[in-house]
């Protein structure tokens, strides 16, 4: 499943990162969500939702939610 | 003798501003005043070394 | 031969915040990432370098040295290319295991590091421990606890910095040589080196468990919902144009507007002479410098008041979340939430706005964003907005606040427009931004701001201004001949023939053929707050704060007969000078961050395209509803002319796209 259909306040383990951009996938390494690391979902909304990654807040629009997969 | 105290007082402030103009612009101030002037890229280079880089 | 050090830390860690301390200067700081653009430079003040000559330079921030956004290439490229004697590492000490991932690619560079362990304080609050000198020696460099928000620790992390000069530590952490177009060994490179920082947090940091779902949690979700978000949005820029444009600011300006012209009447009356009446170069002091200036600061008050709530709306940390609010609203029309950071800079000033474009990733939203900025109503546009709604409607606070969501609305309809000419097809955009922690905001800092925005705006009206005031009163004192103009004759002077032709080409929104309104149109482009010193010179008005006093001195029976237009056609005149292209400095601002030369061009078009319509329109439609009367017949023919013109160009720019698209 990806963070796009993931449960809130439940503690996952990213699995892949499909963007098919590798700008984005640098970025989202250096802030350390790549694969094997902690991520959750916080809250989430119609457009996206806000994530916590190593203790920061992040929010993602729905595009990048459904890139970001978890187990 | 009031008309010549204006034209002396005119031609010190106006001619000061000028001047302050004058000498921002040699320093490289893109817009007079602000507190970003030196640092807007939108002026030519003088201190900073950064390129002009396009984003990858 | 001073002493280079670089700060270099993530963003948001308050690296801006260090150098405004150690510098003394007050470059621009937010709770969002992305302000710092450029790299700035300064002196370090004498009493933290124990009497060295020590210049710091502030980068912006970076999560890790291989580029992902520009921001991090400056940061890679200066520390590369230019070897400062010795780095600052500015680390958010609530946030150690990603800030030491840049940490350790610094750490290799050969070049003495220093980390400043930032936000203690905040440390503390939470209860956090961290283990600085096991730190230090995992590092293997100094670490220096620091509160950048209080200056604490500076000096220690100055002297640490010098003591480091021409060191050489070796590295904790050496990446192990591989081919840098390898992808997969570079993932595998950079997955190692965070396994190695996890380590070392682990070793060093005690944390109380996070609670989940905290009360900024509670506060973000609701903040970013949709149906609560927006109004909240609304709401909060209302709060901050109604306080200063329409409560506070006014009511200060008021204050100094008296003040001011109390001692312009001592000048006048110490020049006046036995006759009472001012000759002609005592009325071009008095009334055209003096007077020109008086008007242009007297609106200082509601600059300054706006500025200081700016200042603290960004330092609280809200604006990500704006951002994140209006980011589905932006894409709809080809830009993203990335967009909102220029236009809420652009409040301020168009110029750092446009600069601030160059934190935009995508090629085509970039150049958008730069052509849009300019249609927030900036700083400088205040005093105009301020002198319409005071003369027109009676300082209701509403003619600020409208003019700030119309410029909104127009920078998403100019959106829609840029994206149905040159639109292609929807790619995936990723937005993403980080929602730092809230914080109260800094008082003092916000004061500072204002008070060195306020200063701006004094130097800019005492030199730029003053000159352009002066010039506009020459001219429109002498005709010609360099005889001095008459009574009823005013439209022979050098001004009023010059302004005559663009006269005729925006009477359709104002009604009558004013030279004055043209004369200040053009000065604007110098300045915007020239429309108000121009205004204030061609019609002799001093104080447009107080609009009772300018009844009774001028004797006229309604305000707006002076401008001798109806309200309808003041509202439109104001919205073209809004609307329509900013100063010169702000379009050469677009210009170097545009940098195509058809982009740009297609932007200033765009510009007077959408400002002249919008003008007209208001106009026209204004004047149907008023009942009131249209002028000469030909203004009405004229302005649909003009504007069936505008829109027949933008309908064979959009069907050509869709051809091609189709095609």
């Amino acid at each position: 499943m990806t963070l796009f259909d993931a449960d809130i306040l439940t503690k996952y383990t990213v699995d892949s990162i499909r963007t098919e951009d590798e700008g984005i996938d640098t970025f989202l390494f250096s802030l350390g969500c790549y694969e094997g690391e902690p991520i959750e979902v916080v809250s989430r909304n119609k457009n996206g939702c806000i994530v916590a990654i190593k203790d920061s807040r992040y929010s993602i629009d729905l595009d990048l939610a459904r890139a970001i997969s978890v187990r | 003798m009031g008309e010549i105290i204006a034209i002396l007082l005119i031609v010190g402030i106006v001619g000061g501003a000028i001047y302050y103009i004058v000498r921002a612009k040699k320093k490289g101030v893109k817009c007079i005043g602000c507190p970003d002037s030196t640092n807007c890229k939108s002026a030519n280079c003088q201190h900073c070394t950064c390129h002009h880089e396009e984003d990858k | 031969m001073s002493i280079r050090i670089a700060l270099a830390g993530n963003p948001n860690s308050g690296k801006t915040t260090m150098f405004n301390a150690l510098t003394g200067s007050s470059e621009r700081v937010g709770n969002w990432a992305g302000v710092t653009v450029d790299s700035k430079q300064s002196l370090v003040k004498k009493r933290y370098t124990n009497g060295l000559d020590v210049v710091a330079v502030d980068l912006p921030g970076a999560y890790s040295m291989s580029a992902y956004t520009s921001e991090e290439s400056i940061t890679s490229t200066y520390v590369r290319e230019n070897n400062p004697d010795v780095i600052i590492n500015i680390v958010d000490s609530t946030n150690l295991s990603r800030s030491l991932f840049f940490t350790t690619q610094l750490l290799e560079l050969g070049v003495p590091v220093v980390v400043a362990l930032n936000k203690v304080d905040v440390n503390e609050k939470k209860q956090t421990i961290i283990d600085i000198p096991q730190l230090s020696r995992l590092l293997n460099c100094p670490v220096v606890e620091t509160i950048s928000t209080v200056s604490k620790g500076l000096e220690l992390l100055i002297s640490t910095a010098v003591s480091l000069l021409g060191t050489k530590k070796t590295s904790p952490y050496e990446q192990a040589s591989m081919d840098g177009e390898d992808k997969d060994a570079m993932i595998e490179a950079d997955k190692d080196r965070f396994d190695f920082v996890n380590d070392i947090v682990r070793r060093v940091e005690t944390k109380r468990p996070r609670i989940d779902n905290n009360l900024q949690d509670k506060i973000d979700a609701i903040l970013t919902n949709r149906w609560v978000g927006i109004p909240i949005f609304a709401l909060v820029m209302f709060l901050v144009f109604g306080i200063s444009q329409a409560w506070l600011g006014p009511w200060l300006a008021d204050l100094l507007a008296g003040w001011l012209e109390a001692g312009q009447s001592l000048v006048a009356d110490a020049l006046a002479g036995s006759s009472g009446q001012l000759d002609i170069w005592s009325s071009i002091l008095v009334d055209g410098i003096i007077g020109g200036l008086i008007a242009v600061v007297g609106f200082l008050p509601l600059v300054m008041v706006m500025y200081f709530l700016i200042a603290l709306l960004e330092d609280c940390g809200y604006m990500s979340r704006a951002s994140v609010i209006l980011d589905p609203i932006f894409k709809k029309v080809g830009l993203s939430g990335k967009s909102i950071i220029p236009f809420i800079i652009g409040t301020g000033c168009a110029v750092p706005g446009v600069m601030a474009c160059r934190t935009i990733r995508d090629d085509k939203e970039r150049k958008a964003t730069a052509m849009l900025t300019p249609f927030m109503p900036c700083g400088a546009k205040l005093p105009v907005i301020a002198l319409f709604a005071g003369v027109f409607f009676g300082d209701s606070p509403w003619v600020g606040t409208i003019m700030y969501f119309v410029g909104i609305a127009i920078i998403i309809l100019g959106a829609l427009l840029v994206k149905l000419i040159t639109g292609v097809k929807n790619k995936k955009s990723y937005f993403i931004i980080e929602l730092p922690e809230y914080k109260s905001p800094s008082l003092l800092g916000a004061c500072k701001s204002m008070l060195s925005r306020g200063w701006a705006y004094i130097v800019k009206a005492g030199t730029v201004i003053l000159v352009c005031n002066f010039v506009v009163h020459l001219m429109q004192t002498f005709d010609w001949s360099f005889q001095v103009v008459g009574e009823g004759a005013e439209s022979t002077s050098i001004l009023a023939t010059i302004a005559s032709p663009i006269a005729y080409i925006i009477a359709p929104f104002i009604g009558v053929v004013a030279w004055q309104m043209a004369a200040a149109t053009v000065t604007g482009f110098i300045a915007k707050e020239n429309l108000v010193g121009t205004l204030a010179v061609c019609y002799g008005v001093t104080n447009f704060i107080n609009v009772d006093d300018m009844i009774l001195e001028s004797g006229a029976s309604e305000v707006a007969a002076i401008f001798a237009i109806t309200k309808v056609a003041g509202l439109a005149f104001l919205a073209f000078n809004l609307f329509s292209p900013p100063c010169f400095a702000a379009i050469g601002a677009m210009s170097a961050e545009i940098k195509d030369k058809r982009w740009f061009w297609a932007g200033i078009g765009m510009q007077f395209s959408i400002g002249y319509a919008v003008a007209f329109l208001i106009y026209f439609v204004g004047t149907l509803i008023t009942g009131g009367v249209f002028g000469e017949i030909w203004m009405p023919i004229l302005g649909w002319i003009i504007l069936l013109g505008i829109v027949a160009v933008y309908t064979i720019l959009i069907l050509k796209n869709r051809v091609k698209k189709v095609g």
